[in-house]
């Protein structure tokens, strides 16, 4: 799993749907995501404290290939329009 | 387990089962080009729900479900 950063998953998306023109598929996953990276504490453990703020995590893969990205609020707007984008130009034309 | 016949009964079903638990949901699609096909699948480990289609117009809808659902995953409420 490879983190990256928006414009990069984008690029690098794009490159796993040409790859997969011939065979094999896409599989992207969207998944709400607050920040945590450790396990919830057991009963009478202090608890983590309250997530920040709410962030989306993309993952996609190809095979093997597997990319991930953290979208963060301010960057949704931009995201979205590229993504949009990507997915008409690359699906819908197929389709 | 079984594939909804319209997009608007699998958008009506997603969105209810992503408010009861916005935090476990994830949204998952499928794309296989050499069959033409798309799955879209909503889950929280207990409830799924499935869509598959072949046609354009069901993309555009499933675009904007997507944004609607980033739009709601980023939000500060919950």
């Amino acid at each position: 799993m490879v983190l990256l950063e928006n414009d990069l998953f984008l690029s690098e998306l794009t490159k796993l749907f040409q790859k997969a023109r011939m065979k094999g598929s896409v599989l992207m996953t969207f998944k709400r995501y607050d920040g945590r990276d450790k396990p919830i504490p057991r009963e009478g453990r202090p608890p983590l404290p309250e997530p920040q703020e709410h962030m989306c995590l993309i993952r996609a893969k190809l095979k093997t290939i597997k990319i991930a990205t953290v979208v963060h609020q301010k960057d949704i707007n931009k995201f979205q329009v590229a993504y949009s984008n990507l997915l008409k130009g690359r699906v819908m034309l197929c389709l | 387990m079984t594939f909804y016949k319209s997009f608007e009964e699998f958008e009506k079903a997603a969105e209810a089962l992503y408010l009861q638990s916005p935090s476990k949901v994830r949204y998952t699609v499928k794309y296989t080009h050499s069959k033409n096909v798309m799955v879209m699948k909503i889950t929280d480990n207990v409830i799924c729900c499935q869509f598959k289609t072949e046609i354009a117009q069901d993309v555009k809808k499933m675009d904007k479900f997507i944004n609607n659902l980033m739009r709601h995953m980023v939000s500060k409420e919950h």
